[in-house]
């Protein structure tokens, strides 16, 4: 039941399921349960990158002539996207860690949630660029009332599941009384905080970063923060694969493979799972007006953006066996898709894409041929 | 051979391999896919594949259920018939 570092038991990994079942003892990657999370840390450390990397000295200029509508546009998203990587970078360390049971998927948590911190110090090298008062930007994270309405939704689900995980570490299964209160937990309300934990961390992942960064492709589509959109171009890359990562948990959940009484929760959960996706693109229909309550921009306004929400919530709904809930089915600004391409993310000059550069540089192979047109 | 590729009731056109991908193709012949990556991790460009088979470049990251597949990073092996939502 507690929580061990190093579980002495000696199991089976490859009958455990991804979670709740022996915590995980040897890190080992010679056999893997689940193959597809093994990929997704190959492919988040081929995208590794640093902020310092990208110039955005020029964005510097660029702000000090933005008008006041648009400063505020740009700011306001850099304070949410800030919001939402501060969680992201410690949140699924601390709810999935404790109760995991494979170990490509806890290597895959931590790598996850360690490019989630590269994001959170790209912020401050961006805001550190653009204004002589970084703390102020920062600062006001906390005391403005349209970033902490969403803060309330972004960690309920996850502060509820790790509040139950310490309980049943501690305690186990059923009531307790601690400092005179009484607390129950069953490993099956676990299993359901899990899912909905996981669904809410995909819903982040899939709709809450993508007003922000649709707004730093319209800057950057006009040549303006085009630094800021670079950055921003790396972490969408990387928040796509995220993505990625949640679908197939909550797909591999659904379909009970590890865990049957997983796919009974899903299932159960369904309407929940409605309501997140529901909820958040209202929240961010929201943040939308916002953000242009002072004006718009060129090339977005209020309503696309909003079309924008609607079509991407479809869609990441879809990709998890859930039906549409809005009527829209064209993207509103398909020229964001360029932005998103893959191969159109450069670093520095020098350096490829392609994920595999260094394999195969060196022909190891040698045969008899090879000497053909040796004297000696 | 170059085989065809057939878009619900109206379209179809021959992948004759001018094209790297399937989405290539695609949006060559004016078809409006929905992509992101092209790279096949992130799964935007999702379509039905209702009949036929197709061939992965690069084996896909993302989740791609049975009667699904990725064009951006596949080709056809047959005469396919697909469905793009």
């Amino acid at each position: 039941m507690a929580y061990t570092t190093f579980n002495r038991q000696m199991n089976d990994q490859m009958k455990e399921p991804m979670f709740y079942g022996n915590p995980v003892n040897v890190s080992r990657y010679d056999q893997q349960k689940h193959m597809i999370f093994e990929k997704l840390i190959e492919k988040q450390l081929s995208f590794f990158w640093r902020p310092e990397e990208i110039d955005v000295s020029k964005d510097r200029i660029d702000y000090q002539n933005l008008p006041e509508h648009e400063k505020h546009i740009f700011i306001s998203n850099l304070k949410y996207q800030t919001l939402l990587d501060s969680v992201q970078g410690r949140s699924p360390n601390v709810a999935f860690l404790p109760i995991v049971s494979l170990p490509e998927l806890e290597t895959w948590i931590e790598t996850w949630a360690f490019s989630e911190t590269i994001h959170s110090r790209s912020y401050t090298h961006i805001v550190r660029n653009i204004t002589s008062e970084p703390h102020k930007v920062f600062d006001d994270i906390m005391l403005n009332e349209k970033i902490l309405e969403r803060a309330e939704d972004v960690t309920r689900y996850y502060d509820h599941l790790i509040d139950g995980i310490n309980l049943y570490q501690r305690c186990g299964e059923g009531t307790h009384t601690i400092n005179g209160k009484e607390y129950s937990i069953t490993l099956r309300e676990l299993k359901r905080r899990l899912y909905l934990c996981m669904m809410s961390v995909n819903v982040l992942e899939a709709i809450r970063f993508y007003v922000s960064f649709a707004c730093s492709f319209a800057f950057a589509e006009r040549e303006l923060m085009e630094g800021n959109a670079k950055i921003i171009r790396l972490i969408a890359r990387d928040e796509a694969l995220h993505l990625t990562g949640t679908q197939h948990i909550l797909n591999i959940m659904a379909a009970g493979e590890d865990d049957p009484e997983m796919a009974i929760i899903a299932k159960e959960c369904e309407e929940d799972a409605y309501a997140i996706f529901r909820k958040a693109a209202e929240q961010e229909k929201d943040w939308a007006e916002y953000l242009f309550k002072d004006g718009s921009m060129i090339g977005l306004n209020k309503d696309i953006l909003c079309q924008y929400v609607e079509y991407i919530t479809n869609s990441r709904m879809q990709a998890i066996g859930l039906k549409a809930i809005f009527s829209t089915t064209q993207n509103p600004i398909p020229w964001i898709n360029t932005w998103l391409v893959s191969d159109n993310v450069q670093v520095a000059p020098q350096e490829t894409e392609i994920s595999s550069y260094l394999v195969g540089q060196i022909d190891n192979e040698v045969d008899g041929s090879d000497f053909g047109d040796f004297d000696l | 051979m170059p085989q065809q590729v057939k878009v619900g009731a109206n379209i179809d056109f021959h992948f004759d391999g001018s094209e790297r991908t399937l989405l290539n193709a695609l949006e060559q012949q004016k078809l409006q896919v929905n992509f992101n990556c092209r790279e096949g991790y992130c799964g935007a460009c999702r379509c039905k594949l209702l009949s036929g088979e197709i061939s992965y470049i690069n084996e896909p990251l993302a989740f791609v259920r049975k009667n699904e597949f990725l064009p951006c990073c596949s080709i056809p092996l047959t005469d396919i018939e697909i469905e793009i939502p």
